[in-house]
C-alpha cells in the first residue's frame, strides 16, 4: 500500500488519485480520502496545503475552452486531416539515403491508397451497416505448467493450470474486457483512457495499468484478487452492471499487497492484506535469467522458450546488439522492457506474438 | 507498472489507434488529437490571449504531425513532447508577429527578470490576510518560476517532462522548483499556522 503519511505536500498534490479526490472524485476516491483524513488527523495541514495548491493553480490558469469549442476543433482537425491525406513532408533531417526510400514508400503507398480507395467505393454502395461484435479469442491451460498469454494492448496474462481466458484479437476504443474462469497474473499496460476489466462469475476488476492475481475457480467460495502494483477497484458484478453512481460504495479499491476476497454465498467483498506474497509473483516457478554479454537473438531464443512464446524480430539488424542483465522475479513484460530499452527498440503484442521493432545497434 | 517503466513504453495511445493512423485514417488522427487538446490549448493560453492564433497553432503542430505520420513513432503523441512542440511553434509564431503589433504580456513569454516576490509581497502587505493568498503568491512569482509551478501541478508533468518541455536540464529543473516552492512556502505556510492558530486559540475560547 502507498504510505500517504510520508508524502510532502508537493507529492500529495501532484498524485493522481489525491487530485482525482480535489478535482473529479469517484465515490470511491471521496471514501478512500475521507477515510484516510479521519485516521491520520496529524496530517491535515499537510492534506489542506496541498488541497489549496491544487485548487489555486487550476483556478489561476483555468481556460474558457467549452467541450463544444473542443469538438469542433476536433472535427476541423478530423477534416483537414482527410483533406491533406497525401499530403507528405519529408523531414529535414534524414539522410539522403532514408529520403530515397522514403519516395519509393510515397509512390508504392500512394498506388496501395489508390486502389483500396477504389475497393472500399464499390464495398461501401454494397455493405449494410452492422453493429461490430469483435470476436472472443480463448485459451484454455490443460497443460501442467503455466502458459503465458500475449494480449493486444502489450498487457500479459499468466494462467494457472485449469485456467481459462477469453478475450478479442483487438480490444474495443473504449474498454480492454477478459473473461476469466479459474487463475492468473496479469501485467496490464497504463491506457488510462481504456480501462482494463477482468470479468469473473461474480466479479469485475477494474484497472487503469497494474499488475495483480485473480483466483476463482468455480469449484471454490471464494473470488480472491491480490494486487501487485498499482490500484485495482473490485466490484461484485451484480453492483458493477449498475450505473455509475448507483455502484457506490459497492466495490473497494485496493493498493499494492491488498487483497479481496468475494464470499460468494453472501455476495460481499472483503478488503485485507495479502496472506500470502509468495502469490505475487507472475510465474510460480521462478524464471532466474542470467545473460552475459549475449547477442539479443540468443536471449530473445531462451525468452521463447522459458515462456512458451514466439519472438518476431529482424535478425539482421539486432545482429551487433548485445546484452548483459540479470532477471529474477521480472515480470515478462519488464523484461522485454529492459532488454528493449537496452538496444533501443520498441516492441508490440500482435496476434499473441511479440513483435520487435529496432534501427540496430552499432 | 511504475512510472519510469511507462517512459519507455509510451501508452498514450491504443495499438489499434496507432496502426489506424500510420494508416491514413483522418478519424484516428481527430481521435489521437483529443487527447491531449485541452493539455495543449490550456498551455497555449499562457503565451497568447489570441483564441484564433491559439487554435491555428494547435491544428498546425498537427497536421504537422499527420504529414510526417509515416516516419513517426508513438512517443511524439506523447504528452510532455507535443507540449514542448507547441512551445516552439508559439515562441517563434509570436516572435515574428511581434514585428509587426504590440507585444501581448502574456503569462511565461519572456525572460525579464522581475523584482523578487517579497517586494510585491510587501507592497501587498493590506491585503495580507485576505483569502486566495496562495493565488496571489504564486501570480507574483516570475515567469519562469510560475511556468515550472504550473507545469508541475497544473499538467502535472514529472521533473524529467519538465526538463524536456523548457528545454532545461534535469538539475535546473529540480533547483528552479526546489526554490519556488520553498519560495512559496516560507511566505505562505506562517499565514497557514497563523490561521490553524488563531481558530484554535477560538475553538479553545468557546471551550470545544
Amino acid at each position: 500500500m502507498i504510505n500517504y503519511r510520508s508524502f510532502s505536500v508537493e507529492e500529495l498534490a501532484t498524485d493522481e488519485m489525491f487530485r482525482r479526490w480535489i478535482m473529479d472524485p469517484t465515490p470511491e476516491i471521496a471514501f478512500f480520502w475521507n477515510r484516510w483524513t479521519d485516521e491520520n488527523p496529524d496530517k491535515v495541514v499537510t492534506v489542506n496545503l496541498a488541497r489549496e495548491l491544487v485548487l489555486s493553480v487550476q483556478s489561476i490558469y483555468s481556460d474558457d475552452l467549452t467541450d463544444e469549442m473542443l469538438r469542433r476543433e476536433i472535427e476541423e482537425i478530423t477534416r483537414m486531416a482527410e483533406e491533406r491525406k497525401h499530403h507528405r513532408r519529408l523531414n529535414a533531417y534524414l539522410p539522403a539515403i532514408w529520403k530515397a526510400a522514403a519516395v519509393i514508400v510515397l509512390i508504392a503507398g500512394l498506388g496501395v491508397l489508390y486502389f483500396t480507395s477504389k475497393q472500399i467505393e464499390k464495398k461501401q454502395v454494397t455493405s449494410i451497416p452492422t453493429i461490430e461484435i469483435p470476436a472472443l479469442e480463448v485459451r484454455t491451460n490443460a497443460t501442467t505448467h503455466e502458459v503465458t498469454v500475449l494480449l493486444s494492448d502489450n498487457s500479459v496474462a499468466t494462467l494457472a493450470k485449469g485456467s481459462s481466458i477469453s478475450y478479442p484479437k483487438n480490444f474495443a476504443q473504449n474498454e480492454r474486457r477478459v473473461y476469466l474462469k479459474g487463475e492468473a497474473f496479469f501485467d496490464v499496460s497504463k491506457n488510462e483512457n481504456q480501462p482494463f476489466l477482468v470479468y469473473t462469475n461474480e466479479t469485475v476488476t477494474k484497472v487503469l495499468g497494474t499488475s495483480f492475481r485473480i483466483k476463482a475457480f468455480d469449484e471454490d467460495n471464494t473470488v480472491l484478487v491480490a494486487v501487485k502494483t498499482g490500484r485495482v477497484s473490485v466490484f461484485p458484478k451484480t453492483e458493477y452492471e449498475h450505473t455509475e453512481e448507483k455502484r457506490g460504495h459497492a466495490g473497494v479499491i485496493l493498493s499494492p499487497n491488498e487483497q479481496a476476497i468475494f464470499n460468494r454465498k453472501e455476495n460481499r467483498l472483503e478488503r485485507g492484506s495479502v496472506q500470502r506474497p509468495e502469490i505475487l509473483v507472475e510465474s510460480i516457478v521462478r524464471r532466474t535469467q542470467v545473460f552475459d554479454d549475449k547477442p539479443v537473438a540468443e536471449v530473445f531464443i531462451l525468452l521463447q522458450k522459458e515462456y512458451g512464446i514466439q519472438i518476431q524480430y529482424n535478425a539482421d539488424l539486432l545482429a551487433q546488439c548485445r546484452i548483459s542483465a540479470q532477471f529474477d522475479d521480472e515480470t515478462l513484460k519488464q523484461r522485454m522492457n529492459a532488454i528493449c530499452q537496452a538496444i533501443g527498440a520498441t516492441y508490440e503484442m500482435m496476434d499473441g506474438e511479440v513483435v520487435i521493432s529496432s534501427r540496430g545497434c552499432n | 507498472m511504475n512510472k519510469e517503466e511507462s517512459k519507455y513504453y509510451p501508452s498514450d495511445v491504443s495499438i489499434r489507434l496507432w496502426q489506424k493512423f500510420k494508416a491514413g485514417d483522418s478519424d484516428a488522427m481527430g481521435k489521437l488529437a483529443q487527447i491531449h487538446y485541452r493539455s495543449l490549448y490550456n498551455y497555449a493560453t499562457k503565451f497568447s490571449s489570441d483564441p484564433d492564433f491559439i487554435r491555428d497553432a494547435i491544428q498546425e503542430l498537427y497536421m504537422d504531425l499527420w504529414e510526417r505520420r509515416t516516419f513517426l513513432n508513438e512517443t511524439a503523441f506523447v504528452k510532455s513532447y507535443l507540449l514542448k512542440a507547441l512551445r516552439h511553434r508559439l515562441i517563434k509564431e509570436s516572435i515574428r508577429l511581434k514585428r509587426f503589433q504590440q507585444p501581448e504580456s502574456a503569462f511565461f513569454d519572456g525572460n525579464e527578470s522581475d523584482p523578487s516576490v517579497e517586494v510585491h509581497i510587501i507592497e501587498d502587505e493590506n491585503n495580507r490576510h485576505q483569502q486566495g493568498r496562495l493565488k496571489q503568491i504564486i501570480s507574483l512569482l516570475s515567469k519562469r518560476q510560475q511556468e515550472i509551478i504550473y507545469l508541475r501541478f497544473y499538467q502535472n508533468l514529472d521533473h524529467e517532462d519538465i526538463s524536456n518541455v523548457m528545454g532545461l536540464g534535469r538539475r535546473s529543473v529540480a533547483n528552479l522548483l526546489y526554490r519556488t516552492l520553498k519560495e512559496i512556502k516560507e511566505i505562505w505556510t506562517p499565514a497557514a499556522f497563523f490561521w490553524l492558530v488563531t481558530l484554535g486559540s477560538w475553538f479553545f475560547s468557546i471551550g470545544l
